[in-house]
């Protein structure tokens, strides 16, 4: 296990594009996630208002619904993780050095968890970097301070953790199919942001859908993490919202997880490498 | 025994690219791999180190079904040299070690015994092909491996450097490990192997030792004033079976047996004062040729 991360991170560890990616990554969640304020005074001197509540009143950062806003908004950008696991597997096939690493004594096995360790470390982390963000928002314009309310309704921060892991599985399971970089980098952001989301919305409320279909959405790979951390927004606006996380949501990603999972290592067998 | 097979197959789609090969590579051999562009050579190797999966057949290494570990005791290299372009040598060679569990130490005295101890610190792609080809060995013995499987390990090198890496593989057999080499240079072969084996279109016309194979095939030189009337008499020879024709010499292949002293009795019996008499030891090339020639 201790062996399997140490050759991840030898690998990584000079690997400039890594780091860059990295940095990038980072960069962008902190702009995305600490600038909600930012933005609500934007519209507010662009003359917005929100039948008649002034945008800069809502309790964005407040606990504990800072988790679920944070996280809800901090999944879209996902997809920049997902080039790094895509490049980071791409290059073994490039390189050759997969063919290489079996040949040095690595077994197929080995290999899968080397880079599923290296996905749980990349999740991890970004979880961790959402988390101290929240934190650092939370004590600048929370209303309610205090130690209990840093780990309430931290499940928002599991259910992002979980959909990091499958959508980084997803990307994995992809590269082992086909092992070009930039076609699955491509692929794969028209269809996490323009493919399923359209045919989702298209199966949901176009008026001629027959109406067991409706529902099928929820369980597509890339829809079922974005259902996972329900869209909280509406809740300022005096709607009703659903502040929790479903079992049956949980289920369906971990579905997907173990599907991805299985995949990769069925791909990794079968193919010659 | 190191490694056997036995009825080794691979098919891809409706060519096969291995068709029941059985070998036996005892330890200690220098096991020569050799056959044309295309004849399963590479295929072979990559179905023994686990990156092909076999169709059908199977393969022992160290008498035991293989696995990763068993893998680990053995040092290969399969075509062009594979490292991360970006890392240098000393840190190609750390993942190496830290897969095959052996120590980081080790990594300063392999390249000092390939020589590239003092570009150990320089990117793995500001290397020329020869120097990557001598990491790639040196790769290939950081886990002081019992077998080594090398895959045209003199590709693409100029003649220095196919002088060195033939420098180091005698050097490695001679610290008795076994050595597995595929190549398409019979010279090399010849020079360096123990034994061999001959495949072509995946299948193997032929296995025996080298000393074996050469002394099948010994020829004489002859020259003398006039090499025309030599030849019509040379032709007449007991067992002569072929003659060449070098622009100063005849060259007469004789079946086994035959001795220099054999031929001169005949020559000087027939009045013929020879300029030049000697043995010629066959060569593998012939040798290789022939095989194949029978095989039509």
């Amino acid at each position: 296990m201790i062996r399997l991360l140490q050759i991840e991170w030898l690998k990584l560890r000079y690997y400039r594009p890594f780091w860059i990616m990295l940095g990038m990554y980072t960069t962008c969640v902190i702009l995305v996630c600490s600038s909600v304020m930012f933005f609500f005074e934007y519209i507010k001197s662009k003359g917005a208002d929100f039948n008649g509540v002034d945008p800069t009143m809502i309790p964005f950062y407040d606990y504990p619904d800072v988790w679920q806003n944070l996280t809800y908004l901090a999944s879209f950008l996902k997809v920049i993780l997902a080039f790094i696991v895509i490049i980071s597997i791409a290059n073994e096939n490039s390189y050759r050095t997969l063919r290489q690493n079996v040949i040095d004594g690595l077994s197929f096995t080995d290999f899968l968890k080397s880079k599923l360790i290296f996905i749980v470390v990349l999740a991890l982390g970004a979880t961790m970097l959402l988390w101290l963000n929240g934190l650092v928002m939370a004590s600048i314009y929370s209303h309610v301070h205090g130690v209990e309310y840093m780990f309430q309704s931290t499940s928002f921060l599991a259910a992002y953790f979980l959909g990091l892991i499958t959508y980084l599985t997803f990307a994995m399971m992809l590269t082992f199919l086909v092992p070009k970089a930039g076609l699955i980098i491509v692929g794969l952001f028209l269809y996490t942001l323009f493919f399923e989301p359209m045919l989702s919305t298209f199966i949901q409320y176009y008026e001629g859908t027959w109406d067991w279909l409706r529902p099928v959405p929820t369980y597509f790979p890339i829809m079922s993490i974005y259902y996972l951390i329900p869209i909280p927004f509406p809740r300022y606006f005096f709607m009703e919202i659903q502040h929790y996380i479903l079992i049956k949501e949980v289920l369906i990603v971990v579905a997907w997880l173990v599907f991805n999972v299985f995949m990769s290592y069925l791909l990794l067998k079968k193919k010659d490498w | 025994m190191i490694l056997r097979t036995h009825k080794l197959t691979k098919h891809y789609r409706r060519t096969k690219a291995l068709d029941q090969l059985d070998l036996e590579i005892d330890r200690g051999m220098v096991f020569g791999l050799l056959g044309p562009n295309g004849s399963g050579k590479t295929t072979t190797l990559g179905l023994l180190l686990g990156v092909l999966k076999p169709t059908s057949g199977y393969f022992e290494w160290f008498g035991k079904t293989p696995t990763a570990d068993a893998r680990k005791r053995v040092g290969a290299i399969l075509e062009s040299p594979c490292f991360y372009p970006y890392m240098t040598a000393m840190q190609n060679l750390a993942v190496v070690s830290t897969i095959k569990e052996c120590s980081m130490s080790r990594r300063e005295e392999v390249l000092e015994i390939v020589g590239l101890f003092d570009r150990r610190n320089d990117p793995f792609r500001t290397y020329s092909l020869g120097m990557k080809q001598r990491l790639a060995i040196a790769s290939a013995l950081l886990a002081e491996p019992d077998a080594l499987i090398l895959d045209e390990p003199t590709n693409g090198l100029d003649p220095q450097g196919i002088v060195e890496i033939r420098h180091l593989i005698r050097y490695i057999a001679s610290m008795g490990k076994t050595i597995i080499l595929a190549s398409h240079l019979l010279d090399e072969v010849q020079k360096i192997c123990t034994d061999f084996c001959v495949l072509r279109n995946g299948e193997k016309l032929y296995q025996g030792s080298v000393v074996d194979a050469l002394n099948e095939d010994i020829r004489f030189e002859i020259a003398s004033q006039d090499l025309l009337q030599l030849a019509a008499i040379a032709r007449d020879f007991q067992s002569a079976t072929v003659i060449e024709h070098e622009k100063d010499r005849l060259v007469v292949s004789v079946a086994q047996g035959v001795t220099t002293a054999d031929l001169n009795a005949y020559l000087i019996d027939r009045g013929v004062i020879v300029t030049l008499l000697k043995e010629r030891k066959g060569s593998l090339e012939q040798q290789f040729l022939n095989i194949l020639a029978e095989d039509d």
